[in-house]
């Protein structure tokens, strides 16, 4: 039998050519919401931390302000999804699942790199049409891994990476702050300001800082560390006093009068 | 074949990989691209087959890494099966096949090159239609292009190891500095029977040339 | 054979309380009853002989042939059914295209074996099946020089100097054992074969045989061919004259 590098379980992408014909001819091609987003990843001393904005979009609506982009994979896993949300979501989620019966039948904490081959054949599989884009990290017994994987499946492995719409605005800071050997709150600090760089520099990315920082045998995520958006007291009170609208006619609102109520028996 | 997809990270690439008596030297710059971002600018687009066998990989990240992982997959197996490691022509042709086979799905130009006990040292092109060909040195990539009057006057078949390396550097520092698709640091491995020695040339201390 | 009649030898998915399949080794049996085929793995090539019985006179010299060419570079000989043999061979021509296909180089004669080898034993697994009642051997010249093999009904394989299988095989490997094996040319591993076949020949039970001989080696260019008339007639010589000589020895001891 010859090498071949389609599977057995085949995919058709029949709708794609589908939905080109439908372009083509002018009506309306269905679209998935895409997310703007910031996310990255860094090696330091002890492990690795990963970080993302919060903003979740749908064309030029923030659909929700503060949403989770850091996914959970394993215990000793976590992996930011960029890109089309719904693909993000279960495409880690379904991996996870996978991951967890793999360690529960091999006995042993997954490695980062079986959830990134894992991860990269998937989407290569689907040939980018799942529109996901990962920053990938966690510590196992190789020690700290950080992996960036693209929608159509190739992958990077890196000591600092970004990604999503952001990436530029978050890479710009870590080329010139990221060193070898960081310490923990030194990670903390840059990721949470590569973020910030991508939070009010790129309008795909907003809200609030998420962060989870990965070390040997233990795993902290830190939701909403830092909330640069926070909505405060308003400088100047936008209440108008009464009287502002003239009215003609004055009608009491409440309870419509003339009818009878009746007393409610409260007696034990 | 195909044009590389929207959004597809491209290695917009130069790749070398020359034979000389007892080993190859293979080399390639670091500059993996999306669009015009630079996703990577310390690649390694040398990847390791088998012992003794390597690949330079250029075109679409996602497809030279997929197929080397199956070839990677074929060696380990054929080792398994035949109690012996595979040559360099085995793995090319494997190679081969799957471009040839998918070629309508791939964009993958891949140099193979590496050492065997049956054949020696060997260099082995397979560009984007799926052929194969060998040949005593090898060139591919976006970046290639400016070279092939280069390589052409300075190859001769008698080269020695260290005229190799140096072949091979001048080559890809060249080409890295003509093709935008192309840069970074200068990535090479010396294959010869007894392993495999990896050499890294900084961006700052790449081969001295006219810049303007 | 304790258990025959027993039942458990109706199936080959069932063991005997000793742990033995009879079908197997019944299929080995109908090996035994073929005319001799060896083998012969010398220095610079190998060659395969068989003794073919011909079960009529009106049979025309050198059809039905017994030694067919699997590959370019491997040739077979097969002890038992000749239609099983077909089939084998067919199946071992295709394992050699696919691996080519896949490799793009000559299979080793080590994996061909090995997949034959897995072949035959899945029809040791399931009742539906019968094993085959084929003891192939094997010859080829490949990357690691020049090789023998053969596969048994039960799957098993072994690579050897020298082989036999089918009536005359005790004769056939007593003689084999004799020979220098490794210090010998094609050339005179030809008259050897000859003379072989010739003596383990059962003149009282099959009257009519044909001798088949190939060979694959430097001279044939590693390429898997029968063996040049001239030489075929040479060996024949030689065979006869040993034979008379045993004879005459023979005749001599009664003295």
């Amino acid at each position: 039998m010859a090498p071949s590098m389609e599977s057995t379980t085949g995919f058709k992408f029949d709708n794609v050519r589908r939905n080109q014909l439908l372009g083509d001819k002018g009506y309306k091609v269905p679209t998935a919401t895409k997310t703007g987003t910031t996310i990255v990843g860094l090696i330091f001393r002890d492990g690795v931390i990963l970080g993302a904005d919060t903003r979740a979009t749908a064309g030029p609506i923030v659909a929700d302000k503060n949403c989770e982009k850091i996914h959970y994979l394993a215990p000793n896993m976590y992996c930011c999804g960029a890109g089309t949300a719904a693909d993000t979501e279960f495409t880690t989620n379904m991996i996870s699942s996978q991951l967890a019966l793999h360690s529960l039948s091999t006995g042993r904490e997954a490695r980062v790199v079986t959830a990134m081959t894992m991860l990269k054949q998937y989407l290569f599989k689907y040939q980018g049409h799942i529109g996901a884009a990962l920053v990938l990290g966690g510590y196992d017994v190789g020690g700290p891994h950080l992996f960036t994987i693209y929608p159509h499946g190739s992958t990077d492995k890196l000591p600092y990476v970004t990604m999503g719409s952001g990436s530029l605005a978050a890479m710009s800071v870590f080329e010139s702050r990221w060193r070898q050997g960081m310490s923990r709150e030194e990670g903390i600090e840059l990721v949470k300001d590569a973020i910030e760089a991508g939070i009010f520099n790129d309008m795909g990315s907003g809200s609030n800082v998420d962060v989870c920082v990965i070390t040997k045998g233990n795993t902290e995520y830190l939701r909403n560390y830092a909330r640069p958006n926070e909505r405060v007291e308003k400088e100047q009170s936008y209440k108008f006093p009464a009287g502002t609208t003239e009215f003609i006619v004055p009608r009491p609102a409440g309870v419509a009068a003339g009818e009878e109520s009746t007393a409610m028996d409260t007696s034990a | 074949m195909s044009a590389l997809k929207p959004g597809e990270v491209n290695l917009g690439t130069t790749i070398m990989a020359v034979q000389f008596d007892g080993g190859v030297v293979v080399g390639a710059d670091s500059r993996t691209t999306t669009g015009a971002y630079i996703a990577n600018r310390v690649t390694d687009k040398l990847t390791k087959i088998h012992d003794r066998i390597y690949c330079c990989r250029s075109g679409s990240a996602a497809d030279t890494q997929a197929v080397a992982d199956i070839v990677q997959y074929h060696m380990q197996m054929y080792t398994a099966q035949h109690g012996e490691a595979p040559t360099v022509k085995v793995a090319a042709s494997l190679f081969q096949e799957i471009c040839y086979q998918n070629k309508n799905n791939l964009s993958a130009g891949i140099i193979v090159a590496g050492w065997d006990e049956r054949d020696g040292a060997s260099v082995y092109n397979i560009p984007l239609g799926g052929s194969l060909h060998r040949e005593p040195f090898a060139i591919g990539g976006s970046g290639s292009t400016y070279i092939y009057g280069y390589c052409d006057k300075v190859f001769r078949p008698d080269l020695s190891r260290d005229e190799c390396i140096e072949f091979v550097k001048n080559s890809v520092s060249l080409a890295m500095t003509r093709d935008g698709s192309s840069g970074g640091v200068v990535r090479l491995a010396v294959i010869t029977k007894d392993g495999v020695e990896r050499q890294f040339v900084p961006g700052d201390q790449l081969p001295e040339q006219y810049v303007g | 054979m304790t258990s025959i009649g027993t039942g458990y030898d109706l199936s080959v998915s069932t063991y005997s309380p000793d742990g033995r399949i009879f079908q197997v080794e019944y299929a080995q049996k109908a090996v035994d009853n073929s005319g001799t085929a060896i083998g012969l793995r010398v220095k610079d090539g190998v060659v395969l002989a068989v003794e073919k019985i011909k079960h009529s006179r009106l049979l025309v010299p050198e059809s039905n042939r017994r030694i067919m060419t699997a590959a370019k570079h491997v040739g077979i000989v097969s002890a038992g059914w000749m239609s099983d043999t077909r089939h084998l061979v067919k199946r071992a021509r295709e394992e050699s295209r696919n691996y080519h296909d896949t490799y793009k180089r000559d299979v080793p004669a080590k994996i061909l074996a090995e997949r034959m080898g897995m072949y035959k034993q899945v029809y040791t697994l399931y009742s539906a099946v019968r094993p085959f009642g084929v003891g192939t051997i094997m010859a080829s010249y490949d990357a690691d020089g020049p090789q023998l093999y053969m596969v048994e009904p039960s799957g098993q394989y072994f690579g050897y100097h020298g082989c036999a299988a089918g009536k005359g095989k005790q004769v056939a490997k007593t003689e084999i054992e004799k020979l220098k094996l490794s210090e010998m040319t094609v050339r005179e591993a030809i008259k050897e074969a000859a003379r072989i076949i010739y003596s383990a020949h059962d003149e009282t039970k099959d009257k009519l045989f044909e001798l088949e001989l190939s060979w694959v080696c430097e001279e044939s260019g590693r390429k898997h061919q029968r063996v040049p008339k001239e030489l075929i007639e040479e060996a024949i010589q030689y065979a006869e004259r040993a034979l008379d000589e045993d004879d005459d020895e023979m005749d001599d001891d009664e003295e």
